[in-house]
């Protein structure tokens, strides 16, 4: 007989372990380092630095929550990247830069989606092919240069984008520093968080996610909505590379390779399943501020670098492990069950493992 | 589970900071070190303990000791973007001095060195130089401990055409030629070959191969097993030149049939350099590239005196010089 | 379980009532116009062309019909000449061997997929090859009911009532107050769960199988199908469960609906079927009513059909 567990704390809301575990190490770093996080400077530094990060974390969430994964991304980053900024710095083209680099991103994601559900070629190997593919193209169309956006910010591109729209009209200097991608970035996720929970498109992926036998007899498009999510995957990236290379005023060759595994670690920390139909934006969302926050906040603590993998490493693995068992009510039970009878005496132990024998 | 972790974590660190704080208390009251209080980010380079970052790491660490100051390190395998990002996680910390890298280049540092000056932060550099920036803030405390990037270029050259090169030799030069400052010392070696006479050949490095060089390996065997004429290989990547003597192993060379020559003294370079395998490096004295920019925080922050440039690319060591420095470059201090 | 079927001049829970008229609602324009204009769940009344809004289209025979349907995945012939008529009150019990087709044959009838060649007839209006789909089923009134993919196992259970025809505005987003409240409605009267902890939010994976099952069948009721596919419906069930779903199976035809059953237990098959069509490597074989065989003659019968090369 079925555990009757209902709808236990843990379902009614969303994300909560992460959000908890977020607070936590906050906690912690304002406790070990106050002069850096107890003032306003870290954060909106966080609020110029995070926003690519979570658009692709984001993006990603749907793309894992379909069960399925994409290691393009980065790729993206860069071949978008390059496309606006050539277009941008080159030929002038202002806000057709921008939407030619979104398009570009869109066709790599589409492309992305058609060989998966179309010539079947699980997700995991056509995105690592396509990862080489985009990121070679990006090199041999740049030269493998690097394209310097100087003045940049005399732009309206700039301004709209990344803008600091406070900069001017104020005296208080953290208010400033406030950069306006932050904004556009909450509003992306917040909207890619009703059509997760609440859009037809977000419940097609996730039961796509849990499995393509039963979407196929539900009557879900199963290739469609494959298409449709690495395309949107692909949108994403696009927006993240414009904002970063936007910020940083500069199309670094390489750039987007970093965010592979920090983009995957967030989205899994965050509480989505690797085996697809179980998804949060939130989590996503808190899974990105610690791992965005954790590196600047140990090195502020006065741990060396070399601590900074390692503490992400345990966060992860703690986080899955926690997530597994969460998930599992079989294994929960029986953890449970192994615990009280390892804090018994093992006499007692022996005499009911007798008793059931018999 | 991890609230748990996290509270073992704090109390851990308290009590080693109370136990500092103890043994501080107890030591023989002496006249404070002139760097007391001072706080600095310092950008390392790659990973912790690579083959050009370790000696760096060693002169930074006990620079700060020697002159009281908290150094922080920031880590960004040798990524220009993971750069910028933790300079602006710098400067939002509101230390009194960042040390930083050539390598995202003048431009994309420029306004926010400006804004971290205007805080009253001093910058300064290393490893790879960021001449406007130097030029522009060189009074505040812009000060740089490195090699002159082409000249040293030029330098290893030189050094590698001295073991017998001739013109019309064919060469490979290995190298980040993308970006800008940075690969100014890879240039330098290439055109002073070029200009002995050598064919030389250019091959970029990859991001992947610039973070982690053994992925480079079976690269450069193939290459020089697709190029049997090849004599010489010139590289100014530190790890590149620690797998040379792997990568002429796999590729059935013998020591001594490409001349090479690299730069920095990682270990595995030792062992190129005694087997010679590897010709001549280039010694950037990576420890002074450590040490010098902590004294530079120091006297700026403190004495107000402007930032100096240190060229630390003063020498060239090859297999006959290489014996006397084994103990200090296992130590990780040459 | 509840009783089946309510008044079918009433429209389904969910249903816009401006876009039902009576019994014309069940025959979606789709058959006639080639495209499904229709919301889901309802069918609305754009480019109805055969018969008018109010009145079916005219008698007929049999609720699918299958003619020279065959089915090659690659180059194997999954199934051959099928010619099979489901009449609209009849339980039709598909056995045969494993492998024999039956998965793939009622695939094939309820749109999961695309037979390679031959004709299907819904309501003996023909149904083109390329447009067949499990929404167009679901439109046309034919539910299915699977052993084991039913329902998705970490979705909670109001989404899985609807996927597929949730309950959506223009845009796409789901009135997820309104599914949960017929979800509700579904659980309680159409299936009966009387509150034993589990509610509309409550995953898949925390019921048992005949839970599962019931959840299943309750859905195929609820959108007052025409034609019920199960299949396998009993295989992991306890004793009592198989009598319920032997039960609703007499339900179904009770009512006047149509039913194809497949099932590896003769014995239930037998004592529920109007008629008994035995598949054997993709081709039907044979079609015997029960009263003229008993279960152990059949057994002997299947047994030597194996033997017939």
């Amino acid at each position: 007989m079925a555990q009757r567990s209902g709808v236990s704390i843990l379902q009614r809301f969303e994300a909560l372990p992460i959000i908890i575990v977020f607070v936590l190490l906050l906690l912690l770093f304002m406790y070990r380092a106050p002069e850096v996080f107890l003032a306003p400077y870290i954060y909106t530094t966080f609020l110029s630095t995070l926003p690519p990060l979570i658009l692709l974390a984001a993006g990603l969430t749907f793309v894992i929550g379909a069960g399925e994964i994409d290691l393009s991304f980065p790729s993206i980053i860069a071949f978008s990247g390059f496309v606006f900024a050539v277009l941008f710095k080159e030929y002038d083209l202002g806000w057709l830069a921008v939407v030619a680099g979104l398009a570009s991103g869109i066709l790599v994601g589409f492309l992305n989606g058609l060989i998966i559900a179309k010539v079947g070629i699980p997700s995991f190997m056509t995105t690592l092919g396509t990862q080489f593919f985009w990121a070679g193209m990006a090199t041999v169309l740049s030269g493998g240069k690097s394209y310097a956006l100087r003045g940049a910010e005399e732009s309206s591109v700039w301004r709209w984008i990344v803008g600091r729209p406070f900069a001017g009209s104020t005296d208080i200097v953290w208010l400033q520093q406030l950069s306006i991608q932050a904004l556009w970035t909450a509003i992306i996720v917040g909207f890619l968080w009703l059509i997760l929970t609440r859009h037809r498109f977000g419940e097609h992926a996730l039961f796509i996610g849990d499995s393509n036998d039963v979407s196929r007899v539900v009557g879900i498009d199963v290739d469609r909505e494959k298409i449709k999510v690495f395309t949107l995957m692909g949108f994403l990236a696009a927006c993240a590379a414009i904002i970063l290379t936007l910020e940083n005023k500069n199309f670094f060759g390489n750039q987007g390779q970093g965010y592979l595994l920090t983009a995957i670690a967030s989205v899994l920390i965050g509480g989505t399943s690797i085996f697809g139909g179980r998804a949060t934006i939130l989590g996503t969302v808190f899974g990105c501020f610690i791992i965005g926050m954790v590196e600047a906040g140990l090195v502020a603590s006065g741990l060396t670098g070399a601590w900074v993998r390692t503490v992400q490493g345990l966060i992860f693995l703690v986080s899955i492990i926690f997530y597994l068992y969460a998930d599992e009510p079989q294994r929960r039970r029986a953890l449970f069950a192994n615990l009280r009878s390892l804090g018994k005496f093992g006499a007692i132990r022996t005499s009911e493992e007798g008793g059931v024998r018999r | 589970m991890k609230g748990e972790t996290n509270m073992r974590l704090a109390h851990f660190l308290l009590a080693g900071v109370a136990t500092t704080g103890l043994v501080a208390a107890v030591a023989p009251a002496s006249a404070d070190p002139i760097g007391k209080g001072l706080v600095m980010y310092m950008q390392m380079g790659g990973n912790p303990g690579d083959g050009a970052t370790l000696a760096r790491q060693t002169g930074a660490k006990e620079a700060a000791e020697a002159l009281g100051v908290d150094l922080k390190s920031q880590f960004s395998a040798w990524a220009p973007e993971t750069m910028i990002n933790q300079f602006k996680e710098a400067v939002a910390a509101k230390p009194n001095c960042i040390e930083i890298m050539g390598h995202p280049g003048s431009t994309a540092f420029h306004d926010l060195v400006k804004q971290a000056v205007d805080q009253g932060i001093v910058v300064t550099s290393g490893n790879s130089p960021l001449t406007d920036l130097q030029n522009e803030f060189g009074p505040k405390g812009f000060g740089y401990a490195g090699v002159d990037l082409y000249a040293g270029g030029v330098l290893t050259a030189k050094a590698m055409l001295a073991q017998g090169l001739k013109s019309g030799d064919q060469a490979m030069v290995y190298g980040v030629f993308s970006q800008a400052e940075r690969g100014q010392s890879e240039k330098g070696l290439a055109d002073t070959l070029e200009k002995a006479g050598l064919k030389v050949d250019r091959l970029e490095i990859t991001q992947e191969a610039n973070s982690d060089m053994s992925l480079a390996v079976p690269v450069l065997a193939a290459y020089i097993q697709a190029h049997p004429n090849l004599k010489a290989i010139g590289t100014q990547h530190g790890g590149a030149t620690g797998e040379m003597q792997q990568v002429l192993e796999k590729a059935g060379k013998k020591p001594g049939d490409i001349v090479v020559g690299g730069i920095d003294l990682a270990p595995s370079t030792i062992d190129g350099l005694k087997s010679g395998a590897v010709s001549a490096t280039l010694d950037q004295l990576l420890y002074m590239q450590g040490f010098f920019p902590v004294v530079q925080c120091v006297m700026s922050a403190k004495y107000k005196m402007p930032g100096l440039s240190l060229n630390t690319g003063a020498g060239v060591v090859t297999p006959k010089t290489i014996d006397a420095l084994t103990k200090l470059i296992d130590a990780g201090i040459r | 379980m509840a009783r089946l079927a309510a008044d079918p001049r009433r429209p389904p829970d969910g249903c816009k009532s401006r876009r039902w008229i009576n019994a014309g609602c069940r025959f979606p324009c789709g058959i006639f116009s080639g495209k499904s204009q229709c919301g889901s769940s309802c069918a609305g009344l754009t480019g109805f062309r055969g018969g008018n809004a109010v009145t079916p289209a005219g008698d007929f025979a049999s609720i699918v019909r299958l003619e020279g349907v065959q089915k090659y995945f690659g180059a194997v012939h999954a199934l051959r000449d099928i010619d099979l008529s489901i009449g609209r009150n009849e339980i039709v019990g598909l056995i045969g061997d494993n492998g024999a087709g039956k998965s793939t044959l009622i695939k094939v009838m309820t749109g999961v997929l695309e037979p390679s060649s031959g004709k299907i007839f819904v309501r003996e209006r023909e149904i083109q090859p390329g447009e067949y789909s499990v929404r167009m089923a679901h439109d046309l009134s034919i539910e299915t009911v699977y052993q084991d993919k039913s329902l998705a196992e970490k979705q909670p259970l109001w989404r899985n009532f609807f996927v597929g025809r949730q309950i959506t505005n223009r845009f796409g987003f789901i009135d997820i107050k309104r599914e949960k409240e017929i979800a509700q409605k579904i659980l309680i009267d159409v299936i009966g769960f009387r509150g034993v902890g589990i509610t509309v939010d409550s995953t898949v994976a925390n019921l048992s199988g005949g839970e599962r099952q019931g959840i299943a069948i309750g859905r195929a009721m609820h959108y007052n199908a025409d034609l019920i596919v199960l299949d396998e419906p009993t295989a992991a069930l306890g004793v009592a469960e198989v009598r319920k779903v032997v039960e609703f199976v007499r339900r179904i035809k009770q009512s006047g609906r149509a039913c194809i059953y497949i099932e590896h237990n003769l014995a239930h098959v037998h004592e529920v079927a109007d008629r008994l069509v035995v598949l054997d490597r993709g081709r039907v074989v044979s079609e015997i009513f029960p009263k003229d065989m008993t279960v152990p003659e059949l057994t002997e019968y299947l047994i030597a059909l194996q033997h017939d090369a």
